[in-house]
């Protein structure tokens, strides 16, 4: 996903051949029987494939093998009709169900509020890099949530979202609202990207920060030297050099919008209220563990991977064109 | 540049009040969980005169925190040992043995750091209960190895090609197998990849919410972070209570940031650096 393919460097010259031509050059080697060394050699030529085979028998049953089964299954039918083939009707489905199609509208609010979801920590980044005062505490603490788990995010967020809670009270102070967070149908969706969004900017913040340690410092020098602004600084020195980062985090964000959500929603609106707050993750999981659709969730499963597949190609192409015109 | 350090300034006061918005919500919940229920009823933002321990014991105890915590433990535990043997296993054959097909199979793992969770979920929920492993403990302890290898495998192949081939040569000319230089040279010199992909894999098991939900349906056997939803349920009317759980639960995490936040840190963005 980072635009150059990866490359595999199958380490140095290969030892598999050596091992039998050294063992039997050894004096008393040969004689202690040609079968023993041969059943070594094999045991060497073996080796590579003993060690990485659990990992493959792992990956392509648990992995790989159920995202062929999962399509499969969303060309099939749920309950009576269990396991016969029934075209598209799935999909249909999902197309006229107005929580999966709000839950699709979501993602698209979540695409739309991507830039704003990596300006942020782009920008304390380059604060942090430019040595604002206090710098090392400001890492150290924006870093933080992110470890936390959503489900203790999202408990420790509602405490302080209640009618009555601490940030209404401090709304008060200054004559706002105060402001029902997570139960108006207009506010709730905006007020669950806004905690993802506070609660995970320090991992793209940390990511921003390791880029900016690879810039030329003697480039800054430069721009320092001339008298550029700290706006010139940041277009034509740092965004520049940071393209690759800006590009994982973009994608890393989409991804983590996309796929971790699931838990703040199950902490602090589940879905609701009037199912503003549905993700695709989210209705996956009704369909399949509360109203037993399995069949239903696995077409609703292979949409969101065939729209995250999309939003992210179509993220890196953009990238790309753009850091070509600048 | 006379403008850059009067922004440097300008800049240091949002940044400061964001650092209190983001330690605050931790701060009030601890003195809420340090609480009796009248005085947060009465005042929820008070500093609690004298700390009281007995809501703690109360979600410790009572309301089967313990069981909670002890069932991530486990899990967690062994998925990570598994993670961490499995995943050096896979990186060192990939990254520093030639051997047919090994390029495919890396860009198998690859695949599988893109697949996510979400996509799968339906499938593999069936193939587990199939197979009989649906609310056990090896089943869940499965579910989160073959969610998080691609990653381990990834990160630990791409810190083995930091590794001078020559050191595995010379390991061969002394007569070792190539397990032996697994576990007497790629080990030993996997051990700083090891420790930080190892605490990132115990954060992301730790910290799961849906596969143990969806792997784990019976009370006795959720995890602490299904455990800690429940409570709310439980203790609506008694808020202490149920911010004293969600202290315990955030308590080992909060630890391990104390003391290994550059590790944690390193193993979030070597993903970014590195591949």
């Amino acid at each position: 996903m980072r635009g150059t393919s990866p490359s595999v460097r199958p380490a140095g010259p290969g030892r598999a051949g050596g091992t039998t031509t050294r063992r039997e050059g050894r004096p008393g080697a040969a004689r202690t029987g040609a079968g023993r060394t041969s059943r070594g050699a094999r045991a060497e030529r073996l080796a590579p494939y003993v060690l990485v085979a659990p990992a493959v028998l792992i990956l392509v049953t648990l992995r790989l093998w159920p995202l062929v089964l999962g399509v499969n299954y969303s060309f099939t039918g749920d309950g009576a009709s269990n396991g016969t083939p029934v075209g598209l009707s799935n999909y249909l489905e999902l197309a006229g169900d107005p929580l999966f199609r709000t839950s699709l509208r979501n993602v698209g609010l979540l695409v739309l509020l991507l830039p704003v979801a990596v300006a942020i920590p782009g920008l304390l980044a380059t604060f942090i890099y430019l040595r604002v005062p206090g710098h090392r505490v400001y890492r150290a603490v924006y870093f933080f949530p992110a470890v936390l788990s959503p489900v203790i995010v999202g408990a420790i967020v509602t405490l302080m979202l209640g009618f009555d809670g601490p940030l209404n009270a401090a709304l008060g102070m200054i004559g706002v609202g105060p402001v029902d967070w997570l139960g108006d149908p207009g506010t709730a969706m905006f007020t669950v990207v806004g905690v993802h969004v506070w609660a995970t900017f320090g991992m793209a913040l940390v990511v921003f920060l390791a880029g900016f340690s690879t810039l030329d410092a003697s480039l800054l020098d430069a721009a320092r030297v001339d008298g550029a602004s700290l706006r010139q600084v940041v277009r034509h020195v740092i965004v520049p050099g940071l393209t690759r980062t800006i590009q994982f985090v973009f994608v890393t964000t989409m991804i983590g919008m996309l796929t971790s959500m699931f838990g703040l929603l199950f902490v602090m609106t589940n879905g609701g209220p009037e199912g503003s707050t549905y993700l695709p993750e989210y209705y996956i999981w009704h369909q399949q563990g509360q109203l037993n659709r399995p069949a239903l969730a696995s077409a609703a499963s292979t949409v969101l991977f065939v729209v995250m597949l999309v939003v992210g190609l179509a993220q890196i192409t953009l990238l790309r064109r753009t850091g070509r015109l600048d | 540049m006379p403008g850059m350090r009067l922004a440097r300034w300008v800049a240091a006061v949002p940044m400061a009040v964001l650092a209190l918005v983001t330690i605050y919500p931790l701060v009030f919940t601890a003195n809420v969980a340090m609480k009796t229920r009248r005085d947060y009823v009465l005042d929820r933002f008070a500093p609690a005169g004298s700390p009281r321990w007995d809501n703690i014991a109360q979600a410790w105890a009572g309301a089967g925190m313990a069981r909670y915590f002890a069932n991530s433990f486990v899990v967690v535990a062994f998925a990570v040992a598994l993670l961490l043997l499995l995943g050096s296993m896979a990186g060192f054959a990939l990254s520093r043995l030639r051997f047919r097909g090994s390029s495919v199979i890396y860009l198998g793992c690859l695949a599988g750091l893109f697949i996510p969770f979400q996509v799968i979920m339906v499938p593999l929920t069936r193939i587990m209960a199939d197979t009989g492993l649906v609310d056990t403990y090896p089943g869940l302890i499965l579910a989160y190895v073959a969610q998080f290898l691609p990653f381990t495998v990834f990160l630990m192949a791409s810190h083995y090609r930091t590794i001078p081939p020559e050191i595995v040569d010379a390991a061969r000319i002394d007569g070792n197998t190539v397990y032996g230089v697994y576990r007497r040279i790629m080990l030993p010199l996997g051990v700083p990849a090891l420790l930080s992909v190892g605490i990132l894999d115990m954060l992301f098991c730790w910290n799961d919410v849906l596969i143990s939900l969806l792997m784990m349906p019976s009370p006795e056997h959720r995890t602490l972070m299904i455990g800690v939803n429940a409570l709310r349920g439980q203790y609506s009317d008694d808020i202490p209570t149920f911010a004293s759980g969600v202290l315990i639960a955030a308590a080992p995490v909060l630890l391990l940031y104390l003391f290994l936040q550059r590790q944690i840190a390193e193993g979030v963005t070597a993903g970014s650096t590195k591949g």
